[in-house]
């Protein structure tokens, strides 16, 4: 699904470069559920941005579904993403103008899905995450766990075939972080989605099939994860 | 999608009061100020195009050469029988008319009898413009020379009717007339307006020597219509010797020619021959009032919304992760400024209409907002569009562009050189805009108080004047002494025309000694009998006033301190002066009158004995009596000795104010809209310094942990406000000298500009953008520091 060829990415500031990342060359399956773990600055996040095409590499080739996604132009890049990729944030990043239903909804009105067929998968998946109580609330009025959750929802929504998560739980309490791992975990086996995740965590990291050792901007190991749980 | 974010528009409206009303009260009142100076700059695009044809209607008028060759005037004024013998001349002359100035004429039904503005005009006039008939045929009203049109305000005062047909008018007190049409009202933006209309056959009638061809009286308007497809340049061409193929004397060289009536009101000033302005000047400096008062509140709105950049970066952040293109952003933004814009269209118009009467008194017109006209939604769609599209372009296309993983990770250099100095830049131009306005309505303001205060040559106080008419010709001297008995007035006399404001000039005057050239001099020139010195109280500085014991008095003459000089006289008192084929002895010299416009230089003046030349009664009250008492002892013995006209009194130091109307117009308007502009921009400014402390809250925090004072505090937040606004005074106030120079240079008598006007206005911008700015420094800087860093 995913094929990184000597992924480059530095900024160069006064002539002297700054690497972030170096000769990454990966892969990554329909189905995985692939964990990024590193020390801070080692990169983790830009290479989550590269992979959803929020940043461009320096250098470097990127095949997303056999397109090259380096050489598409803006709107099919923003078309492939649309249809695709689905963005969990650490700060969950909601819209705070919006409620609850508006902001699961909003991806479907940029996907210009019909309104019959927005209103019935918002209801389907405020249904499927409890939140039915909720879909007229406004971010501020949720728990931390409850926003991530609809932030989550909101990356599903548009039914996309890989989502994203930039340390989905690090603003969670662990009870809240491990609800949110088995969501996660749920929905890579019973729904096939691919999940890439940044983390901090050894036991987030568990909940994956696949874990990339980050540090300095290099690829340092890459193991699969024996399933324990 | 668009049903969403017009949601999230009014919520973000609701949610951010302070920038919304900022920017809401901002547009409207930018907005209503333009659309006020826009409804006057209409009112003056439709003047004369209101009766149909205009655009093939024109005005005779006629180019004086010099010696030359050269133009050395245009009159839009010609004799009594040009249009005759042009008409019989040309046949691409459909309809010419003759027009008289418009003069109070006093009409009568019974006893119910006033004064009304009446013209006398070819039958032809009615051909020129279609007016709206109440009843009566234009083809035939003017058959009868005895026939009188009346506008339909008059017929209901006269009659108590519009259905008047055929009842008869006493006109003048010289005729009875019949009505032959009632016409709807005119409109003030017509330049022939009237409120009644007469033949100029009847003028011939009463007047007798109307009717006499003069090639050398140039008094008469003349409005011509031409047939379709004619040329006007070459008509022109063909016309252009019809003076000098009719008269003998080539005195003087004279040209007709005829210029589009659509064009005279607005650009009738013409200098060497050619059109170069009038009106339009006015027009366009409106135009750039209200366009620069519209972009100061639209710079308000570009300001605040890329202020509040920071805080809807994540939402842009955001919504490009989940899908939005940068079109879809750029669409968003926009219909938040066009919902903004719309609020402020409508409150702009209740504003307009709560303020249209005070502008109308101010303006002297009858501007209204005309709802039913489609053409007027169109224009306001067309601004809507337009204001929308300029205030929200900026944050539209700024915020649009956001990369979304720097705005969520809040690394937008938000302090780039760019984005600052591009709002600095706008702020400076707004400021620039009001300083200049400033600059000019302090310098319009000590102009208007200079000419105010120039010496009149007579005192205005307590004089008063009434027209000379009627049985007061015969009774003059019963009249006077009625009324100096009656001891409500200290002395009466009469003359030919009001000392207010200039309304005869003579040249060709001879006198011993001379230069070549002289008799090219132009004295004012007032016609009068006894007491005219005292009346006016005007000083004299040499020999005295006509005296009645005096018999030679009769045909003397007194001279103005200016004409002695001008005139070389050494010895003024007892030589003579030729006038009118008549040597008349010098009496008396006097002090300067200011009788003419008081923008322009002196003018030499001559009083000359002439008993029968008079339209005014001027005279002064007796100041130790009630005023209203002797005004009514004074309207009583009037209308005793002369009973056919109503009394009309004016006092002339209103007439006097009437002079400083359009400068007292020009500075009241400058006043108004440098106070709006200035409010408006300060309105701008509170909102950003709002901002610019919000987001240096955590800044501040950690300053007054380290023991900042509240006011270093202040200073700190402030400093760069009033930077921005002391760039826009040094780039504004040359900009503003020199427009003021050049407008100053209009007049003869002028101020000249010192730098107090500068200081004056440098201090009061910066105390004023101080004192808006300040009070968010002082909340930001009165805030607890742990509450700014807990956030962090």
């Amino acid at each position: 699904m995913i094929e990184l060829k000597n992924i480059e990415k530095y900024y160069a500031n006064k002539g002297v470069k700054s690497y972030i990342l170096r000769h990454v060359t990966t892969s990554i399956k329909q189905g995985e559920f692939v964990s990024i773990m590193g020390p801070s600055g080692a990169g983790k996040s830009t290479l989550l941005n590269i992979l959803g095409m929020l940043e461009e590499p320096t250098y470097g080739q990127y095949e997303f579904m056999g397109e090259d996604v380096v050489s598409l132009n803006e709107r099919k890049r923003i078309e492939l993403y649309r249809n695709h990729i689905g963005f969990v944030f650490q700060a969950y990043h909601l819209i705070d103008e919006m409620t609850v239903a508006e902001n699961i909804e909003a991806p479907l009105l940029y996907k210009k899905v019909p309104g019959s067929e927005r209103k019935s998968r918002v209801a389907d998946i405020l249904d499927r995450f409890n939140m039915v109580a909720k879909s007229d609330l406004f971010p501020n009025q949720l728990s931390g766990g409850q926003q991530q959750l609809v932030g989550i929802a909101r990356a599903l929504v548009a039914q996309p075939s890989i989502i994203l998560a930039d340390e989905p739980t690090g603003n969670l309490q662990s009870t809240q972080a491990l609800q949110i791992m088995d969501l996660f975990k749920k929905l890579n086996e019973e729904e096939g989605i691919t999940i890439v995740q940044v983390t901090h965590s050894e036991v987030n990291a568990g909940y994956g099939s696949r874990i990339l050792h980050l540090l300095d901007g290099v690829i340092k190991e890459d193991v699969a994860v024996q399933q324990t749980v | 999608m668009f049903k969403l974010n017009l949601k999230i528009a009014f919520r973000n409206l609701l949610k951010h009061k302070t920038a919304s009303l900022i920017n809401i009260s901002g547009l409207a009142i930018g907005l209503a100020a333009s659309l006020l100076l826009l409804l006057y700059v209409q009112y003056q695009w439709s003047y004369d195009k209101q009766f149909g044809n205009s655009e093939n209607t024109y005005h005779l008028m006629v180019n004086f050469y010099g010696t030359d060759k050269s133009i050395t005037g245009t009159t839009p004024q010609v004799s009594n029988v040009l249009p005759l013998v042009l008409k019989e001349e040309s046949p691409e002359i459909e309809n010419i008319s003759r027009v008289l100035w418009a003069s109070r004429r006093l009409v009568a039904n019974g006893q119910n009898s006033f004064k009304i503005e009446g013209r006398y005009a070819d039958p032809d006039l009615l051909r020129i413009f279609k007016f709206d008939y109440l009843s009566g045929n234009p083809e035939k009203a003017f058959d009868d020379p005895n026939s009188i049109l009346l506008t339909e305000t008059i017929a209901k005062r006269l009659f108590g009717s519009v259905d008047v047909l055929n009842k008869t008018v006493r006109f003048e007190n010289q005729a009875n007339l019949k009505v032959t049409a009632v016409i709807r009202d005119l409109p003030p933006n017509f330049t022939y307006g009237f409120e009644c209309l007469t033949s100029w056959k009847l003028y011939e009638n009463l007047n007798g020597w109307p009717a006499e061809s003069n090639w050398g009286n140039y008094s008469y308007f003349t409005l011509l219509t031409l047939k379709n497809g004619t040329d006007p340049n070459a008509f022109n061409q063909k016309i252009k010797n019809t003076i000098a193929r009719n008269t003998v004397t080539k005195t003087i060289e004279a040209a007709p020619f005829v210029y589009p009536l659509e064009k005279y009101h607005l650009y009738g000033h013409f200098s060497n021959g050619i059109a170069d302005g009038g009106q339009i000047e006015q027009v366009r400096i409106f135009i750039i009032l209200a366009l620069g008062i519209l972009a100061i509140a639209c710079i308000n709105f570009m300001n605040l919304s890329t202020a509040r950049s920071q805080k809807r970066a994540k939402e842009v952040g955001i919504r490009k992760t989940i899908g939005a293109s940068r079109t879809s952003l750029i669409m968003q933004f926009l219909l938040e400024s066009f919902i903004l814009t719309i609020v402020s269209v409508v409150l702009a118009i209740v504003l307009v209409e709560l303020f249209l009467p005070a502008f109308n008194g101010l303006l002297n017109t009858k501007l209204q907002i005309s709802y039913d006209h489609p053409g007027n939604w169109l224009a306001v769609t067309g601004l809507i569009l337009f204001t929308g599209l300029i205030a929200g372009s900026y944050p539209a296309f700024f915020l649009s562009s956001f990369n979304p993983v720097q705005a969520l990770k809040k690394t937008i250099a938000f302090k780039s050189n760019f984005s600052l100095s591009f709002r600095q830049m706008l702020v400076i131009i707004q400021f620039g805009f009001a300083i200049v306005l400033i600059v000019a309505t302090l310098i319009l303001y000590q102009q208007l108080q200079y000419l105010k205060n120039r010496p009149l040559g007579y005192d205005s106080n307590a004089l008063i004047e009434m027209p000379h008419e009627g049985n007061l010709y015969p009774k003059f001297d019963l009249f006077k002494d009625r009324l100096l008995n009656s001891r409500a007035v200290t002395a009466v006399t009469q003359s030919s025309g009001s000392i207010a404001f200039q309304n005869s000039n003579t040249s060709g005057l001879e006198w011993q000694g001379m230069r070549e050239g002289d008799k090219k001099i132009s004295f004012d020139l007032i016609q009068t009998t006894y007491d005219f010195l005292k009346t006016n109280n005007i000083r004299l500085i040499a020999g005295r006033d006509f005296s009645k014991g005096r018999a030679s008095d009769s045909s003397a003459l007194m001279l103005s301190e200016t004409a002695v000089e001008q005139m070389g006289l050494r010895e003024p008192l007892g030589q003579h002066v030729l006038f009118n084929g008549k040597q008349r002895p010098v009496v008396g010299i006097f002090a300067d009158v200011l009788w003419d416009e008081p923008t322009r230089t002196l003018h030499p003046m001559a009083i000359v004995f002439n008993a029968e030349n008079s339209d005014v009664i001027t005279m002064r009250l007796n100041t130790t009596r009630n005023i209203r008492e002797s005004i009514d002892q004074i309207t009583k013995i009037t209308k005793e000795l002369n009973p056919d006209f109503p009394v009309e009194i004016k006092f002339v130091d209103s007439l006097v104010a009437e002079k400083f109307e359009h400068e007292q117009m020009l500075s009241i308007i400058s006043n108004l809209f440098a106070g709006l502009s200035i409010f408006v921009s300060c309105l701008g400014l509170f909102g950003l310094s709002a901002f610019s402390a919000e987001q240096r809250t955590k800044e501040i925090g950690i300053r007054k942990v380290l023991g900042a004072t509240i006011t270093g505090i202040i200073a700190l937040l402030s400093v760069s406000f009033v930077k921005t606004v002391m760039i826009a005074m040094v780039l504004a106030m040359p900009i503003g000298y020199l427009i003021m120079d050049n407008w100053l240079m209009q007049f003869d008598y002028r101020i000249s500009i010192g730098p107090a006007v500068f200081i004056l206005t440098g201090v009061s911008s910066i105390l004023i953008a101080l004192f808006t700015v300040s009070w968010q420094a002082y909340r930001a800087a009165k805030s607890n520091p742990v509450d700014a860093l807990k956030y962090e």
